[in-house]
This record gives structure tokens, C-alpha cells and sequence, in this order.
């Protein structure tokens, strides 16, 4: 019995130590993809339907 | 459930942008208050037509001053009334995204945060003035490019240099549009001997005032109370005594902008020379204004497309993509 309680801790923090191993591997990538959807955010297209919405309210606000 | 907002919460005016709807009030930053009882009794443009003419027992106010905070507590309430007035109540909780200068205090920080979280934001965040003013200028800030902003507001005046989606260069003067029209007040004072309110100053201001000399220059007739006699009184006034009156604050914030060039980095100053630098804000409508910033730097200075709403217009975009964009936030780990 006891040597079951052993191997299960020892498997599980072997297994916790991998999780840690991976999820410090992926952070780059993370950084990557953040990076670019924060640049894509702001490109000119994105940025379009928040200018042309107000641009088009004050145009038909001058004309009135 | 509630439309997320972005608030420019300026010195003279106020704007809000809800999501997916636009601009829905743009007023200025003003609340009448009963100096008895404490009761707000005006905000925005009904407010602001009662500066300078109101019964003692009215004080008609702007709790923003040179950029900062000169009231908690007012501000609190000015932030309220806005929030209640584009439709947010105790069952609608927004995420709200509100401007300030750069240059504002961790405690003022704090105060603008709480006070609209207790006014009711299920969230709020702040993004500085010049960047959000560059996003909505529609400025190429997602590319690897120098981009230079200036930003005159009513009490500040903020020049940054974006590339890459991030501030690499900032100067910030606590000087603005309203110093403008302080120096214009005093100067009628001192040299005419007639005291004019700050609502005529800034019409002075509008009429015939100008940064550098420009073309077809007409005199103006002011008048104002003679600091003598108690009488009212008019006078002429000539747009090169205007120029004269408010040198020092244009100085001034010709050389924070020249600072600013100073700071940024040599492969980024080169983009300038050929992408000139834009001005957005309601004091870069003062007549010669960018003539006189490209005169003293020799860069090309343009005018923004809408320079009263583009900062609100950046905030308004960060609204419409929070999740890609909340590493802008003030604070926020990038």
C-alpha cells in the first residue's frame, strides 16, 4: 500500500514538473502570438470601422 | 447588458464613445453646483454657458485643472452624471476605458478608477492621452516607423513619438489651451486697464488670435468692465498684441515638442523629416500654431482629420478590441 501512495507521489510530481517544463516552453510562443494580435489591432484596417462610424456620424450631423 | 464606453476626460471637454454605436456626448467639463447645499444643479454646456455669471449661491466649476484633479470629489460626480446619462445604471455595468494625461499621479490615478467603479464600470482602465490620441489620429503605429503626436489639451500639452504600438518618447508640459486665454486676460488687464471674463478671453482667443503671423489679420472689439471707473468699456484690440500676450505659453510648448524630437531615437527621428508630426487637441486650432512648431523644428507639422475627437477615437478603438489591445492600459504588464 504504501509503496502505491509512493509511486503516485513520485508520478505526480514527475508529471507536475512536465506540466511546469511545457508551459515555460509555450511562453514565448505566447508572447508571439499576443504581440502580433495586439499589432494586428492596430493596424489602419482595424482601425477603419471606429473612424469611418464617427467620421460618417459628423458628416450627416453637417449636413442637417 | 451594457455597452462598453471610452471617455476622453479633458480639461475643457468631455467625450464619450460607446462601442459599436460612435460618439454619443461630447459636452464640456463643467458642473454648477449650490455652493449651500452642495446639490449639482447643471453639467456640460448648461453648465458652462453659467461661468462668470452666476448668483453667489451657484459656483459653476471645472473640476479638472492643468490636466489634474483639483476635485476628488466633484470629479467623482461629474463621472457619475456622465456614466447615468449614457445609460449606465446599477443593472448595467459597462468596462469603461477612460483618457488621461501622462503625467498624472498615482493617487489621481486611482481616484478617476474608483470614482468610476463606484459610479458604476464593472471595469475601468486608463490609457494615456497621446497614445490613444495617435491610434485615433489613424497614424501607422503598428508599423516599425516613427510616428510623433502633439497633443494640445486645454491644461495639458503632450508630445509622444509611437512605434510598434508603444510610447518610446514622451514630454509633457502642464500648459495648455486655457493658459492661453489666462495670458490673454491678463495681458487686456495690464496694458488696456479692462477686466474680461475667461469666456471672452477664449473668443478673443478664437477671433484674432494667432501663434505666427498668418494672412488676412483683422482687429477685434473687446469688452470688459475698466478696472478704473467700475464702467463698461471697449476696446480695439490687434492680433499682433495677441501673439504679443501669449508667446510664453506657445514657447513654452513649442519647447517641450522640441524636447521631445531631442529624446527619440536617431533611425526613428529620420521618419519624421519625411512623416512630419501631427497635431490633434483643441489648442492645435490656434491659427499659425503649426507654422510656428514646423518653423522652429524644420519638420512638417500636419493637422489631424478630426483633432477634437481623436483621442476619444483611440479609446474608442481599445474599447472595440479590449482583449487584444489591454497591454496599452496604464499599469497593465506588457
Amino acid at each position: 500500500m504504501t509503496t502505491v501512495i509512493v509511486v503516485v507521489v513520485v508520478v505526480g510530481l514527475l508529471v507536475g514538473l512536465l506540466a511546469i517544463r511545457i508551459s515555460n516552453r509555450r511562453r514565448p510562443v505566447d508572447g508571439v502570438a499576443s504581440f502580433r494580435r495586439h499589432i494586428d489591432a492596430l493596424s489602419p484596417e482595424a482601425r477603419r470601422e471606429v473612424i469611418d462610424r464617427v467620421q460618417n456620424a459628423r458628416d450627416s450631423g453637417k449636413g442637417k | 447588458m451594457a455597452r462598453d464606453l471610452a471617455i476622453d476626460l479633458g480639461t475643457a471637454n468631455t467625450l464619450v464613445y460607446m462601442k459599436g454605436r460612435g460618439i454619443v456626448l461630447n459636452e464640456p467639463s463643467v458642473i454648477a453646483l449650490n455652493r449651500q447645499t452642495g446639490e449639482v444643479l447643471a453639467t456640460g454646456r448648461e453648465a458652462w454657458q453659467m461661468i462668470g455669471r452666476t448668483p453667489g449661491y451657484i459656483v459653476a466649476v471645472r473640476p479638472l485643472r492643468g490636466g489634474a484633479i483639483t476635485d476628488f470629489e466633484i470629479t467623482e460626480r461629474m463621472i457619475r452624471l456622465l456614466l447615468q446619462r449614457v445609460g449606465v445604471s446599477r443593472f448595467t455595468r459597462p468596462k469603461v476605458v477612460i483618457c488621461v494625461p501622462s503625467a498624472i499621479t498615482e493617487v489621481e490615478r486611482r481616484a478617476v478608477t474608483d470614482a468610476a467603479r463606484r459610479a458604476g464600470a464593472a471595469d475601468a482602465q486608463l490609457i494615456e492621452q497621446p497614445m490613444a490620441a495617435a491610434i485615433g489620429a489613424d497614424l501607422p503605429i503598428d508599423e516599425p516607423v516613427g510616428n510623433m503626436v502633439i497633443d494640445i489639451g486645454g491644461g495639458t500639452s503632450e508630445t509622444a513619438v509611437i512605434s510598434l504600438g508603444g510610447v518610446v518618447a514622451l514630454e509633457a508640459v502642464r500648459v495648455g489651451s486655457f493658459d492661453i486665454d489666462a495670458a490673454i486676460q491678463n495681458y487686456v488687464r495690464r496694458e488696456h486697464g479692462i477686466a474680461i471674463g475667461e469666456r471672452t478671453a477664449e473668443e478673443i482667443k478664437v477671433a484674432i488670435g494667432s501663434a505666427d503671423p498668418i494672412g488676412d489679420e483683422n482687429e477685434a472689439e473687446v469688452r470688459g468692465r475698466d478696472l478704473m471707473s467700475g464702467l463698461p468699456k471697449t476696446v480695439l484690440l490687434a492680433p499682433e498684441e495677441i501673439r504679443f500676450a501669449i508667446d510664453d505659453v506657445v514657447s513654452s510648448i513649442v519647447a517641450s515638442v522640441v524636447r521631445c524630437l531631442a529624446k527619440a531615437p536617431p533611425e526613428l527621428a529620420q521618419d519624421f523629416l519625411v512623416r512630419g508630426m501631427y497635431l490633434v487637441g483643441g489648442g492645435g486650432l490656434l491659427r499659425g500654431l503649426a507654422q510656428r512648431i514646423e518653423r522652429e523644428t524644420r519638420v512638417p507639422v500636419r493637422m489631424s482629420p478630426m483633432p477634437l475627437e481623436a483621442v476619444v477615437l483611440g479609446a474608442g478603438h481599445c474599447i472595440e478590441h479590449y482583449e487584444a489591445l489591454k497591454g496599452m492600459f496604464m499599469g497593465a504588464r506588457r
